[in-house]
């Protein structure tokens, strides 16, 4: 049993999860979470939405452009995840992969506020 | 107040350490009053659980914000329904919500069993005890919902995504199904610290398992129904870790209620039932746990959390301890008999349980991956929706053939000529029904295919067992048709009512299949009086509206429907602005067509004054799905409905037992 769960995800394999700060020399795709800092500008729905993004913990933040679905909750402040592979130093969403982390933590972040 | 709701919780936890420390004694030196005095302290723990959730639920209604807790999930603005969902909005306050249940649970279970399983008792109550302990503990030293603070003038308000009525019924819902499931797993230890062998567990706990079942099956679904209308992304399950948390100890409750059936007729699997009904209980506490500790977002968050670690434990310790105990009473599990062959109706039995526990297997690994991977490579990797739809494909497919087999195949062995005969003509009309699709245009999604036509061999072979069976019924004692389809069913409440569940799974499986292998999504920008086309649907945007309520701006854009040439109504999504909470809200528009089942989703993704970015899912026969959620619901209710002349057959079988025991 364990044998073909083994094997399904060795092959078909999963996304690694990073951080900002882990992103560094990683060309496939991968999932990145952090917490949006600074302005968002742009639109997702157009040239596409800019922000960026640095590890949850703090540090240093990374480019990110991305085009597809919003969540409700996005926007700066927030720790999102979105699915993506980095091009010359930005790192590029893939449509519709952004989500804000775990909607039912929101004790954590009324602490924060 | 906030002193009267913590001493309250301190007696629960003191009943709680004396029920499991008197009960344990009193089974061990056979003294009945001191194990009865045990059963009264589990009677009283009720009673404290009640007084401190009465208080923070007056608190709560009086925004009381010294109560940090109702300070941080409520607000002076909150309309008084979501005050009272707040109760269950956060982790104190959950937790309190589980410790009524299970005392509540625990208590209507002691009296029950009083007066049918007095001998089972003696070792149930202290395991039962045991769980409230552990509850009571967490809400005395670690997860206090009456930590107090000097009191603001207003609190921070509730997710704007939780103020709907689903929120109302949903958690509560699957809390009863997961504390529901303490009480077959304590009576089934209660049986095996005693070395009983016979199945008198199984017969005084089936209409728990059942009902827990229900409730947890129907939460399930308010949830999706609140994903789908609520939250608006045009889904209603994602394979997100919160619902697969519900849905693993569901998966192995359905395993266990079918495997018991094997038990209480053949005497067969009895070490199999003890183990799920310990892996459903484990894998409730399992979903309270990733549900409350914060383990979700990363192993660090974990850490930091305070009743994580406490509930790994406690898993742990459910787990090494009943499995010790099943190891040392292997001998009085052994089977009665034997699997006779592979071809029977028991053989398809074992073959659903395989099925079912695979597949909970599988999201359990799905959900323990990136935890696993973090540990080992200091790198979570996450499986998405693809992993496990994969899974339910595979193990979904063959379970829904098993349905239409298991009713009609015959016990012990089952021969090829017989199979023909009983199979004929639901085969039939599965394999009509697939030519017909496939003539219709189906195999766009081969898989979707497969499934409508494995459906239709399983709603043929539950007609056929439903006309067999009125027939029979009609021979034996004439009347009207529909007098005897009604004792038909009335007399076997427990087979028509698992066939009427059998039918919803069915339904869902056609929702299901109809709505993510059939449906059609279309995104576009549009200006004032543009159209787009999808699915057959001409939609026209026309402007967009801003009104003013109490406790939000709600943008609506104003869409035009048409199918035909023939108008069908406006619809508005929209997004609402929360005022007190700073924050956005998706309100998706639904048009529901009660002909076909089929659902038209706006979700206004972008909102202007004089444009819309619209996205747009059809999305076919979704309706079943729901529709499913009441079938299963009125299937449940057929077969725990209290059957007067099964409860005689039972005292006869196990009174004279337990008379015995108790002598």
């Amino acid at each position: 049993m364990l044998a073909i769960f083994l094997v399904y995800t060795a092959i078909a394999g999963g996304t690694p999860q990073l951080r900002p700060s882990e992103l560094k020399g990683r060309t496939g795709e991968v999932s990145l979470v952090g917490k949006v800092v600074g302005a968002v500008s742009g639109d997702a729905r157009g040239s596409g939405l800019r922000f960026r993004l640095r590890d949850v913990e703090g540090g240093k933040s990374i480019r990110v452009v991305y085009r597809g679905s919003v969540p409700d909750l996005f926007k700066s402040g927030r720790d999102v995840v979105v699915k993506g592979r980095l091009e010359s130093g930005t790192f590029v969403g893939t449509p519709n992969t952004l989500s804000t982390k775990c909607p039912s933590k929101y004790v954590a972040e009324k602490k924060a506020s | 107040m906030p002193e009267l709701g913590r001493a309250a919780l301190i007696v629960c936890l003191g009943l709680a350490v004396y029920a499991v420390v008197a009960g344990s004694i009193g089974a061990r030196t056979r003294r009945r009053r001191l194990s009865e005095s045990a059963e009264n302290a589990i009677l009283s723990s009720f009673a404290a659980a009640l007084v401190a959730s009465i208080v923070l639920l007056t608190a709560l209604l009086r925004h009381d914000f010294s109560f940090t807790y109702v300070w941080q999930h409520t607000s002076r603005a909150l309309p008084d329904a979501y005050v009272v969902s707040a109760f269950w909005g956060g982790q104190e306050g959950s937790l309190l919500l589980w410790l009524l249940i299970l005392t509540g649970f625990s208590a209507v279970a002691v009296l029950l069993a009083r007066r049918s399983a007095r001998s089972l008792l003696d070792w149930t109550a202290p395991v039962l005890a045991g769980v409230i302990l552990f509850f009571s503990f967490l809400l005395v030293a670690v997860a206090s919902p009456f930590a107090t603070q000097a009191a603001p003038s207003d609190g921070l308000g509730l997710n704007p995504s939780l103020q709907n009525p689903y929120m109302l019924a949903h958690p509560p819902m699957l809390y009863l199904g997961f504390v529901g499931l303490t009480i077959p797993f304590a009576f089934a230890m209660g049986a095996l610290i005693a070395r009983r062998a016979d199945e008198l567990w199984v017969v005084v706990t089936r209409r728990w398992t059942l009902v827990a079942w229900t409730f947890l099956g129907f939460g399930q679904l308010l949830g999706a129904h609140w994903a789908y209308v609520e939250v608006g992304w045009g889904g209603y399950f994602a394979w997100d870790p919160v619902e697969n948390a519900a849905l693993m100890p569901w998966l192995a409750a359905t395993a266990f209620l079918h495997s018991v059936m094997i038990q209480e007729k053949r005497g067969m699997l009895k070490i199999w039932n003890v183990v799920l009904v310990i892996g459903a209980f484990a894998l409730a506490l399992f979903g309270t746990f990733l549900t409350r500790s914060g383990i979700l977002s990363s192993i660090h968050s974990f850490t930091e959390s305070s009743i994580g670690p406490w509930f790994l434990g406690f898993i742990a310790f459910v787990l090494a301890a009943s499995l010790a105990l099943v190891v040392s009473r292997l001998p009085l599990l052994r089977s009665k008999t034997r699997l006779e062959s592979p071809v029977s109706r028991e053989a398809t039995f074992l073959y659903n349980n395989l099925l079912l526990v695979a597949f909970c297997l599988t999201i359990l690994w799905g959900v323990a991956y990136p935890i696993l991977t973090e540990a080992l490579r200091g790198e979570p990797i996450t499986v998405g929706p693809p992993y496990y739809n994969f899974f339910l494909k595979a193990f979904g497919l063959p379970l829904l053939v098993l349905m239409g087999i298991g009713p009609l195949i015959a016990w012990r062995r089952a021969s090829l000529r017989g199979l023909g005969r009983t199979f004929a003509w639901p085969l039939g009309v599965a394999l009509a029904s697939g030519i017909t699709l496939l003539a219709l245009g189906a195999r766009s999604s081969v898989p979707g295919l497969i499934g409508y036509t494995f459906c239709a061999f399983v709603l043929a072979s539950i007609a056929l067992e439903f006309v067999r069976g009125t027939r029979a019924r009609h021979a034996l004692s004439g009347g009207s048709w529909a007098g005897a389809l009604a004792q038909l069913v009335g007399r076997n409440r427990r087979r028509y009512g698992g066939y009427v569940v059998h039918a919803a799974i069915v339904l869902l499986a056609i929702g299901v299949i109809g709505s993510s292998a059939y449906d059609t999504t279309r995104e576009q920008r549009l200006r004032a009086g543009e159209t787009m086309a999808v699915g057959g649907y001409r939609l026209t945007y026309r402007t967009t509206t801003t009104e003013r309520a109490a406790n939000a701006l709600e943008l609506r854009a104003v869409v035009d429907v048409e199918r035909n040439g023939k108008h069908l109504g406006t619809m508005r999504p929209g997004k609402n602005r929360y005022f007190a909470e700073q924050q956005v809200s998706n309100e998706a528009a639904i048009r529901s067509d009660r002909a076909n089942g089929e659902d038209l989703f706006l979700i206004a993704e972008q909102i202007a004054p004089n444009a819309v970015f619209l996205k747009v899912l059809v999305k076919p026969l979704v309706n079943l799905v729901w529709l499913a959620g009441l079938v299963f619901l009125a299937g449940s209710l057929i077969a725990l409905w209290p059957d007067a002349r099964e409860q005689r057959r039972l005292a006869v079988r196990y009174g004279r037992r337990d008379a015995l025991a108790r002598a």
